[in-house]
């Protein structure tokens, strides 16, 4: 089989791969108990007559193989359906500063738990057993059993409530008016670096060891032995022979994480107030708000199996050792 | 295959017991795994005699709210006027039962699907991989969130919900070991000599890949751990039981950080990752020793 053949077996995969989660999320979102209308009730905001109405509105009230019909060919054209609880299309209200906020928030401290997770990996890697790797060792064992959200209340405890350094919540300050966009990037990373840092503190534990052990097991490769033998200064050997074939597997496994990242994301945002996509699916879940979990699931997935997708291809191209079975 | 591991298996092959002593002996030699070893006894002593080391009872209210630590109080009180020494001590029972409950369930489930997927193959092997990195694939705390929504939030279910996002790391594992353990000589003489696939599953690849795959394992309780307090944080823990993350939660709602008693913020945090922590050194202690090739592979 050679490598066209390969990309459609994997697209067909990956087409299967959504098929199967949309009717599985279809189920489990049918499944949970009461319906925007019964919350709504039970709040007391609406008249009982006013409950058939709603749930005709929502098409809550049609046989449940049309509801999954129409959710297919729904979720295929990425349409999610009015959000309960917003009145907006859903896909609105994802693909919105939401969103942005999100990414800026993971792109900014998974960037930086990775480069210093190299670096320091890299690092400790080469000098091996020596006190300061071992002490390093453990304070990443340390970072790794620290809980994401109890970081950041303590940081908001030191840093916000005792010093008054830094904003308590939100991703800028409320009621402010900017008179130049400086200003507001300004506000923004002023309540951006809380929420970062607690993300890049918990993750570098994970990413250091990562690195440090490849790197231990390039080091121990016979092209490395040889460039030195052969008199290469160690610096070169180090971060130009071992250290870029050790980040090659740590891109890998921040690939198959952004299931976990976005784990993280729903915890860290509740803990900031950080308006994005984790406090967003959070929020949907508590008010029953279908389609805006539909699509908010849709999208985490849709964005993993493509990443899933790419990096297998990218390996494939590139390395000729990988067989395509 | 290292010689560790090899002189380890033949060990285990020559008599279980001798294995499990000489595991205890190399273990013991092991510095951050005592520790972790030593840390996790006194966390389950703790667990078991909790009512008799609290000084009052965790769910009444034995003071003003919010006092700072006093000599009445070690670690003040809470926004109930409740001793948060005392809820921290019995908030131990719901993190090690949780943990540990979750964790074997989800090996028990993990170590099936592997063993059936890597031993069989085929169409099986197929099917159930297509299953395993479907789940592999859904982000953890939110579906988590939607879990407890709709099945409601008591322990079994917590439970339940962190072993079925949990088990699919713990399945991959074991059906690759048990694909390099499938084709090896003891296995091929013992179908000749007609043993049965039940047999073979269960008294030869099980007992075989359980030792390889018990670092991971461990890992996972402190992932199961960490996910039980997460979930409470955000207010989906079991209301009736008091566990570190439920603390958390109402230590936030009520606005400890700005109370005169920070230390209700502090010490379930304490607790938590040092619990999770002591899980984190002893993984990585049986990794060195069982399996040097595996050390990092599961550690997310």
């Amino acid at each position: 089989m050679g490598l066209r053949e390969y990309t459609i077996r994997r697209i067909i995969e990956l087409i299967i791969s959504l098929f199967l989660f949309s009717t599985i999320s279809f189920i489990v979102f049918r499944m949970m108990p009461g319906d925007p209308s019964s919350l709504y009730l039970e709040e007391g905001i609406l008249e009982p007559g006013m409950r058939e109405a709603i749930r005709h509105m929502l098409g809550l009230d049609k046989p449940l193989w049309e509801q999954y019909l129409i959710y297919l060919k729904n979720t295929f054209t990425f349409t999610f359906g009015i959000s309960f609880l917003y009145n907006k299309p859903a896909i609105e209200i994802i693909f919105s500063r939401k969103l942005l906020n999100t990414l800026a928030l993971l792109l900014t401290s998974h960037g930086l738990a990775i480069v210093f997770g190299i670096l320091l990996g890299v690092w400790a890697a080469w000098r091996r057993g020596k006190i300061l790797d071992i002490s390093s060792m453990i304070g990443a064992f340390i970072l790794y059993s620290l809980p994401v959200f109890w970081v950041g209340i303590v940081m908001l405890l030191l840093f916000s409530v005792k010093m008054g350094l830094f904003p308590l919540s939100g991703t800028i300050t409320a009621g402010v008016t900017y008179s130049n966009i400086f200003e507001y990037m300004a506000d923004y990373i002023h309540h951006l670096i809380l929420p970062a840092t607690a993300i890049t503190l918990i993750r570098l534990g994970g990413d250091y060891l990562i690195t440090r052990n490849t790197m231990i097991t390039i080091i121990g490769e016979d092209y490395i032995k040889t460039a030195l033998a052969k008199g290469v200064p160690e610096k070169i050997v180090v971060w130009k022979h071992a250290a870029r074939n050790a980040v090659l597997p740590i891109v890998t496994w921040v690939g198959l994480e952004i299931a976990v990242i976005f784990s993280g994301a729903v915890l860290t945002e509740s803990v900031f107030s950080w308006d994005g996509i984790g406090k967003l699916i959070y929020d949907a879940a508590l008010w029953r708000d279908y389609p805006v979990l539909e699509a908010a699931f849709f999208i985490i997935i849709f964005v993993t199996l493509l990443a899933n997708f790419l990096t297998d291809l990218t390996y494939a191209s590139l390395d000729p050792r990988v067989k395509y079975d | 295959m290292t010689e560790v591991s090899m002189k380890n298996r033949k060990k285990m092959y020559g008599g279980r017991w001798r294995g499990v002593k000489e595991f205890l002996k190399v273990y013991r030699k092991n510095k951050l795994g005592m520790i972790g070893l030593i840390l996790i006894i006194i966390y389950v002593f703790i667990a078991i005699f909790a009512p008799y080391i609290t000084p009052y009872n965790p769910y009444e209210k034995t003071g003003k709210p919010f006092i700072p630590p006093s000599p009445e109080h070690i670690f003040g009180t809470d926004e109930l006027g409740r001793d948060i020494f005392s809820l921290t001590i019995y908030g131990t029972r719901i993190s090690l039962f949780v943990g540990i409950l979750a964790t074997l369930l989800s090996a028990v489930i993990g170590s099936a699907v592997g063993i059936l997927s890597g031993y069989f193959g085929g169409l099986i092997d197929d099917l159930l991989m297509r299953i395993t990195d479907l789940f592999l694939i859904i982000p953890g705390i939110p579906f988590l969130i939607v879990l407890s929504v709709i099945l409601g939030s008591n322990i079994w279910n917590i439970i339940t919900v962190i072993a079925i996002i949990s088990w699919p790391s713990t399945a991959r594992l074991v059906r690759s070991e048990t694909l390099s353990l499938k084709s090896r000589t003891f296995i091929e003489a013992a179908k000749l000599a007609g043993a049965t696939d039940t047999y073979i599953l269960t008294r030869h690849i099980l007992v075989n890949v359980l030792p390889l795959i018990s670092a991971s394992i461990i890992l996972t309780i402190t992932r199961a751990i960490i996910l039980e307090a997460g979930l409470s944080f955000l207010g989906l823990g079991d209301p009736t039981k008091i566990s570190w993350g439920t603390m958390l939660y109402f230590a936030d709602r009520y606005g400890a950080m700005f109370s005169s008693n920070p230390y209700y913020i502090i010490i379930p945090g304490v607790a938590l990752s040092v619990l999770g922590l002591a899980f984190v050194f002893v993984s990585y202690a049986v990794d060195e020793i069982v399996n040097p090739r595996l050390r990092t592979r599961r550690l997310r």
